[in-house]
């Protein structure tokens, strides 16, 4: 057991956060409801980090660890689920949705280069055909599409695939809302502490304080959650770390836009762009009984 | 960045979970629901001690010139969860050997280890600890019980409240003013049968044993019983405290209370879709719990500086054992009223003061507030 990183991990996360760096900038005036950026996805790409589990001596956890990381910038492009399931996949070309049915919206499926069907314990790979895919208007900070049905050149996965994609989706989402959440509090701290009212920065008030302390908590058990569901790549974990992460977030949003007054609202105020997000991960891949049947099938041998 | 037991930690693991097989009786869960201070509960330690001794379970993390094995504080700390999910059959004696013990090795006289490592080693002596005072709770330092010097010793006057394990203790691990300053305290270890010291049981909702006041009249306490240096007691009690950062690993008997609920539930076909949820959100607490504990555990270990994961981990553990408490309230009610499953009682009576003994949540909050988050006046 050792929480701090290897030396490895800590220059792959240099690199990575020097990469990330151009992309921290918040941006200036009204910037609409979702702020997705090309040039990021396409330096994902181009950079190696999407294949990080792949190589030597890493694995899923090092594909969480940037997740996680990826997730705090306002800018969004597609990094969890690209480096964390392109590897059980031979050859796919990120970025990768998932998606959790036909017909739902999917994240970052406008710009998917495959996308996982998950259809119960089957999951079908694809390649989205142009034309296929039904942009979809929405006020989440993801861009999202449809799937109407299987694209024709969707290949069904065998099983022990199949399943090991299915824990690395939740994987993606438990890494991605540890990011997400981290973000947003760290700007409605940073908010509380500039936000001068009765002649002292709201952050100086007690009550405030507690609810944001409660946060870092949150923030701290949803990151170790995940980045230990990495390590251990198992169902279980995963979806318990999910399901951490699924229940908490709530009460983070709705702190975050509280303590950020009626500013957090605007689309100048960069919160939405983490909360949006995390609202969309919310319900995702089945929400709270989703993930709550499957840890208790694998604890308890709940059907 | 790694979550693996090493081989060893596991062989740990199996050897106390075997010794645990043979050497709690059968009618243990019923005896452990009588709280960790409770006469059953103390006199079964001072049994049971002495074994874990033998098996070279109970202060093995200690340094060898002090009679331990030097083994890693790991080892000690996979030890005290195990024991905590077996509902604590150390009885008052974890103090011992968590941060009495090593408080004395760091501070003590040669005379004092002498005096006192030995028998904690031995597994036998009850020690209480005598810090909180009705004007002094959270805000500790606000404590009035006075040491006046007079010659070679100290007179002591004043009142301790809350005070676990006190009516059977042995010794007391004391805080006293010594000067007129805020700050001005220092330790004694006393003996508990000393003239002027009067225990006052206090009946609560967590158990037998676990509450007294202490009445401290003209007590002769002999310089030679102070730990340390006069007005050192600060620097003593934080030295202490460090080994108790992240508290008890309550996290363990929670989730041994949720697996046992979550069976019931089952052998009545009424494990549906909202219990599921709910039993897995407070796994997932616990777990949460869990693995905060083991960070700030492994911070400590490697004395690296406290980030502040030792009050998150606080704060953690208090969430998770709620959770484990509502969960038993909300799913199986008759368990908690009735005495079929002892252990829950055992769990509600601990879970009910997670949040209060050993130093406020909402002191970590604050602790948080500031030292993580930057925020404060
Ligand atoms: C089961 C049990 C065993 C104990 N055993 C021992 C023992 O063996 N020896 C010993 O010395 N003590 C013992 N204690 C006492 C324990 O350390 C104190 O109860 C604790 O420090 C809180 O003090 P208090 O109860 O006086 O609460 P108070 O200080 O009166 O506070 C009451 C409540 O107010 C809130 N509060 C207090 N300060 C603040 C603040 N600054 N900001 C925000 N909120 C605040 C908290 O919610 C707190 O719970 C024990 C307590 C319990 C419950």
């Amino acid at each position: 057991m050792d929480f701090d990183l290897s030396s490895d991990q800590q220059l792959l996360m240099t690199s990575f956060e020097s990469l990330l760096e151009a992309y921290r900038a918040l941006p200036v005036g009204s910037h609409g409801y979702t702020l997705y950026s090309k040039e990021l996805q396409g330096e994902l790409a181009a950079s190696g980090f999407l294949d990080v589990a792949a190589a030597e001596g890493f694995g899923p956890l090092e594909a969480a660890l940037l997740a996680e990381e990826a997730a705090t910038s306002p800018y969004g492009a597609e990094l969890a689920a690209s480096a964390l399931i392109g590897p059980l996949l031979d050859g796919a070309e990120g970025p990768i949705a998932v998606a959790w049915g036909l017909g739902e919206p999917v994240r970052y499926l406008p710009q998917a280069r495959t996308v996982c069907i998950i259809q119960g314990d089957e999951v079908l790979v694809a390649s989205p055909e142009t034309g296929a895919i039904r942009e979809v208007d929405t006020v989440g900070a993801y861009p999202m599409g449809a799937l109407e049905k299987a694209p024709s050149n969707a290949a069904t996965l065998d099983a022990k695939t199949s399943a090991a994609v299915r824990c690395r989706a939740l994987i993606a989402i438990a890494a991605e809302a540890a990011g997400l959440m981290r973000a947003a509090l760290e700007h409605a701290v940073q908010y509380v502490k500039d936000r001068q009212q009765f002649g002292q920065s709201l952050g100086a008030f007690q009550a405030i304080q507690h609810r944001l302390a409660e946060n870092a908590q949150i923030v701290r058990a949803a990151r170790s959650l995940a980045f230990r569901a990495a390590w251990r790549d198992d169902e279980c974990s995963a979806a318990s770390a999910c399901l951490y992460a699924q229940n908490a977030m709530r009460k983070l949003i709705h702190d975050c836009h509280q303590f950020s007054g009626a500013m957090g609202l605007t689309l100048e105020f960069p919160l939405h762009l983490w909360t949006y997000r995390l609202k969309l991960l919310q319900g995702e891949a089945g929400g709270r009984a989703g993930q709550a049947a499957l840890v208790a099938s694998n604890l308890w041998g709940a059907s | 960045m790694e979550f693996g037991w090493t081989p060893e930690q596991k062989a740990l693991r199996q050897k106390v979970a075997a010794f645990l097989d043979a050497h709690l009786p059968e009618d243990w869960e019923s005896i452990a629901s009588q709280s960790p201070g409770s006469p059953a509960v103390t006199e079964f330690s001072k049994q049971f001690c002495p074994k874990l001794a033998e098996a070279g379970l109970l202060a093995s993390h200690w340094p060898e010139e002090f009679g331990g094995a030097g083994a890693s504080a790991w080892d000690h700390f996979i030890v005290g969860e195990m024991l905590w999910e077996a509902g604590e059959p150390r009885g008052p004696q974890y103090y011992n050997v968590n941060w009495i013990g090593p408080a004395i090795m760091q501070y003590g006289t040669a005379e004092q280890q002498e005096q006192h490592l030995g028998r904690m080693l031995k597994g036998d002596v009850i020690w209480c600890q005598g810090f909180s005072e009705p004007s002094a709770g959270s805000d500790l330092a606000a404590l009035r019980t006075r040491a006046e010097r007079e010659g070679e010793s100290y007179v002591v006057n004043g009142q301790k409240i809350w005070t676990s394990y006190a009516r059977l203790a042995e010794f007391c691990f004391l805080l006293a003013r010594t000067g007129a300053g805020k700050k001005e305290i220092s330790v004694f270890l006393i003996p508990m049968d000393r003239k002027g010291i009067t225990v006052r049981p206090i009946d609560s909702v967590v158990g037998d044993g676990d509450l007294h006041e202490v009445f401290l009249d003209d007590v002769e306490v002999l310089e030679s019983e102070r730990l340390g240096q006069e007005g050192l007691g600060w620097e003593v009690v934080r030295y202490a405290l460090n080994f108790e950062r992240v508290g008890i690993p309550r996290y363990a008997l929670a989730l041994r209370t949720l697996n046992r609920t979550v069976a019931e539930l089952q052998g009545s076909a009424s494990f549906g879709e909202g219990a599921q949820i709910a039993a897995a959100s407070a796994h997932s607490a616990c777990e949460a719990a869990r693995i905060l504990v083991y960070e700030a555990v492994g911070q400590r270990m490697k004395s690296s500086p406290d980030t502040g994961v030792a009050s998150i981990a606080r704060l953690s553990v208090v969430r998770a054992e709620n959770q484990v408490a509502d969960f038993v309230l909300d799913w199986t009610p008759q368990l908690f009223v009735g005495d079929e499953q002892p252990m829950v009682a055992t769990h509600h009576k601990r879970a009910i003061s997670a949040g209060i003994a050993g130093g406020a949540a909402e002191i970590q909050l604050n602790l948080i507030a500031r030292n993580v988050l930057g925020l404060g006046a």
